[in-house]
């Protein structure tokens, strides 16, 4: 008998692929480019693939239990000008910040009740907050970016370091550890998984779906606020423009990273993997002055390749 | 007359692990009625689908019309001449009447649609001779279920059918309205069309059959002409024909039943005059360690009953368990009030189909998996591997898919997930439906196991040979109704059983006596 832990801890062989693309472009432009693998641009990378990451670290969720967030981008926006604003009037930065993620988390709650009380299919329900999120933003800032008269601590997400290393790194490390967790050791991940894989199943063997769905589109709400904030103190301004095809970024790296749209399957560390891919990409070809039309083309081509040769691993597996 | 449309020689149809038909060999005569009755699991939708192109046959020879028949798809078949009418009606309830007459027959020129007029004229005058009530105009989804298949058959008239299989038509419509579908049906003899119809309904045989064709078990048992049938019977009594029911059940014993003292004492599960949408006056009680069986037809409420115990369903009544009144609005209420349920579709409704059998087992109740909140993967597997072991699962090992197992293993584990669920009170709604004969057997070991260690067991089945085997006492329901609760034993008659779920003469009369 084969001892209960050698049994299935096997990795998923997606994600070795995945990887290997990762390094695989990195490779390439470390030697087509004299500083991609610099220092300062590694720290570059992280921190702007740190949005996508910590509001994917939800949606990866979200979407195994079969769901969609399309209004991420419009939160960015909201939260970093509700958190420009607070701080301007004079709010502890740290209360700002926390009031920014919090407007996110409102939106969230819109997203929930409509998608998974009302059963508002989940494109047109957070499609509808997209548009609507955005309007408002522009409305409250009179679609003016907020600036002048930030406190000088306004960018402290951004520019603090522990010791050499970023705060926005330990951001997403906690992030991610946590959604780890989330994923593997929790209930809310297994039922995410059973609700996607099979609803009436799910709801049959007990599982509140609902319940479990609303609370994921929370989190995802107040994760993208988090995003907002960060990115806010990133452009030390408010900027109600911002996170424009900020969801399909997301969408993007979580699909590459192997979560299938119709849900039951995926992972986190894909979707972590997916981000670093288009993030270095996109980077890689800046260095080379590759222009962005051209990157935009690479980018399109790309992802409809990934995905293909996702499924093909897929069917080669079920055979 | 008597010229033969359709022939069926050794025809054989395997699944893996299941042989679905066995070496049927009959034929289907011109211009007649000819009918298929068999119980569920006998083989009747298999043979049809094979009939009509939704499945190939495994090996023998079908010819129609004088030709080798192997149609690849019913698209094909109905181009042939063969058109069935499903149990699920192929009408689109969004379209007009009009639009699906003309459904998948339209021709195109630039992509806009051009009218055959004098195909559609046909078409509709078939229609009016048929039901002149249904307006060409009408949404389809406003239409009742009988009206659907009135445009089903009109369509099948005028795109030439020869043969009209028509698959258990009465089982979602009235009584009024399968008086005018068997009016319906004579006319079509005159129009040169011959029925295949598939029923377990013995009365519906007598209404309208010529000849009829008793399947069990995969197996062509016999072919009668229902003249000679009838009249073998005793002539007062020719729908309770019990030569039929002999075919159709075959020898049916309880070979593996035993009755055993069943602990009487207070119920675990008491319902009192429940009624929902489907279910009238349902009243009945469950002890533990007792297995009480529900037997009926397929649409005689025997889902619904246990939908409503399980929360599914809004019902009124009085439900109580262990002495308390209950009302379950959701499947988790109904779970940690001591209920689980494996449900009538193993794929669908049991099973979590994309995760690991590991995952599977302990989605109802990760109370044994979970320390400080978090989930751990080693004591899951090691539950699961007590499950594998104890229900002899036959698999790779836990990690292993759920959708790659055999029905017989996917079952078990869904029972699995049930029993980890530690309830007290388990339903298990056609819990061997599909499965090999083995793994039946030793499913109903796993039952009576649970039943010798206390756990109140329902099971609700259309294979009475299953309920006898199994049950304690046996529920009989016919329409959403009670009809009667035996104690199972020597004395229970599986004639007797037949005609009152398929409430044949006289079940009323003997009901209201008993």
């Amino acid at each position: 008998m084969v001892s209960p832990r050698a049994e299935g801890s096997r990795i998923n062989p997606q994600l070795i692929v995945l990887l290997g693309i990762l390094l695989g472009f990195c490779l390439v432009f470390t030697m087509t480019t004299a500083s991609f693998f610099s220092a300062e641009n590694m720290s570059n990378l992280v921190r702007s693939s740190a949005f996508v990451i910590i509001t994917g670290a939800g949606v990866t969720l979200l979407m195994i239990s079969g769901n969609l967030d399309l209004s991420v981008g419009s939160i960015l926006a909201l939260s970093g000008c509700v958190y420009a604003f607070a701080a301007k009037a004079g709010m502890p930065v740290p209360l700002a910040a926390l009031l920014g993620c919090l407007s996110g988390l409102a939106v969230g709650m819109i997203n929930a009740v409509t998608a998974v009380k009302w059963k508002v299919t989940p494109f047109i329900a957070t499609l509808g907050t997209m548009y609507g999120v955005r309007g408002f933003v522009f409305i409250i800032t009179d679609a003016k970016t907020v600036r002048g008269g930030l406190p000088p601590d306004f960018s402290f997400l951004d520019m603090s370091h522990l010791g050499p290393v970023p705060l926005a790194f330990f951001i997403v490390i906690l992030i991610v550890a946590l959604f780890y967790a989330l994923e593997k050791k929790s209930l809310l991940g297994k039922y995410s998984f059973a609700i996607g894989g099979n609803r009436t199943a799910a709801i049959l063997s007990g599982i509140n779906a609902d319940g479990v769905v609303m609370r994921l589109y929370v989190i995802v709400g107040f994760l993208a606020g988090l995003s907002g904030v960060m990115m806010g103190s990133r452009l030390a301004v408010g900027d109600p423009n911002v996170g424009v095809g900020f969801e399909f970024d997301v969408i993007i790296a979580v699909v590459l990273g192997g979560t299938a749209l119709a849900g039951g399957k995926g992972s986190i560390v894909g979707m972590i993997i997916g981000a670093l891919i288009v993030q270095v990409i996109g980077n890689g070809l800046n260095l080379l002055n590759v222009l962005s039309f051209w990157q935009s083309i690479i980018k399109g081509i790309l992802l409809v390749a990934a995905v293909l040769l996702n499924q093909a691993l897929v069917r080669k597996k079920g055979r | 007359m008597s010229e033969t449309l359709i022939e069926m020689l050794g025809l054989t149809k395997t699944f893996p692990g299941v042989v679905a038909l066995r070496d049927v060999s009959f034929g289907i005569e011109r211009n007649t009625v000819h009918c298929i009755i068999g119980e569920n699991g006998a083989g009747k939708s298999t043979l049809i689908k094979i009939l009509t192109g939704a499945l190939r046959k495994t090996s023998g020879e079908v010819s129609f019309k004088g030709r080798d028949w192997n149609p690849r798809s019913t698209g094909e078949a109905m181009r042939a001449g063969m058109s069935v009418l499903f149990q699920e009606l192929n009408v689109v309830d969004q379209l007009t009447v009009e639009q699906n007459l003309t459904l998948g027959k339209e021709r195109s020129s630039f992509g806009f649609e051009r009218r055959n007029e004098t195909q559609f004229e046909q078409t509709v005058a078939t229609l009016r001779s048929l039901d002149p009530e249904i307006t060409l105009q009408q949404r389809v989804g406003d239409l009742s279920v009988a009206q659907k298949q009135v445009i089903e058959i009109a369509k099948a008239i005028s795109s030439n059918a020869d043969v009209i299989v028509m698959d258990e038509p009465t089982a979602a419509i009235s009584e009024e309205e399968v008086n005018r579908l068997f009016a319906i049906i004579r006319a079509l003899k005159d129009r040169n069309v011959t029925v295949v119809y598939i029923t377990h309904r013995l009365t519906e045989i007598f209404s309208i059959g010529d000849n009829v064709t008793v399947l069990r078990d995969g197996q062509m048992i016999a072919t009668r002409s229902v003249r000679e049938v009838a009249s073998s019977c005793n002539d007062d009594e020719v729908e309770s024909c019990s030569e039929l029911i002999r075919m159709m059940l075959g020898k049916v014993v309880a070979e593996h039943y035993s009755a055993r003292e069943v602990p009487e004492g207070d119920p675990i599960l008491e319902m009192v005059e429940v009624n929902s949408a489907k279910l009238h006056d349902v009243s009945f009680a469950l002890h533990a360690g007792e297995i009480l069986g529900f037997y009926g037809l397929v649409g005689a409420g025997k889902t619904e009953i246990a939908r409503a115990i399980y929360g599914l369903d809004p019902m009124t009544g009085t439900m109580r368990v262990k002495g308390r009144e209950v009302a379950f609005r959701t499947p988790g209420q109904a779970i940690r009030g001591g209920i689980a349920m494996v449900p009538e579709e193993r794929r669908t409704e049991g099973l979590l189909t994309k995760l690991s059998i590991r995952e599977n087992i302990t989605i109802m109740n990760m109370r044994p998996i979970r320390r400080f909140g978090l989930l751990s993967k080693l004591r899951e597997r090691a539950l699961a591997r007590s499950y594998i072991d104890r229900l002899r699962i036959v698999a790779t090992g836990s990690e292993q898919g759920v959708a790659k197992l055999s029905g017989g293993n996917q079952q078990k584990v869904v029972l699995s997930k049930c029993l980890n669920a530690e309830s007290s009170i388990l339903l298990l709604d056609e819990p061997t439906r599909g499965i090999d004969v083995g793994a039946k057997e030793e499913i109903h070991g796993i039952i009576r196991d649970l039943a010798k260690s206390g756990v109140g067991v329902i099971v609700f089945s259309s294979e009475l040979p299953e309920i006898l085997n199994l049950c304690d006492r046996i529920a009989l329901l016919y329409n959403g109704r009670v009809r009667r609760i035996l104690r199972n034993g020597e004395d229970v008659d599986s004639h007797m059983i037949m005609q009152i779920v398929t409430d044949s003469a006289g079940a009323d009369a003997q009901a209201k006596v008993g």
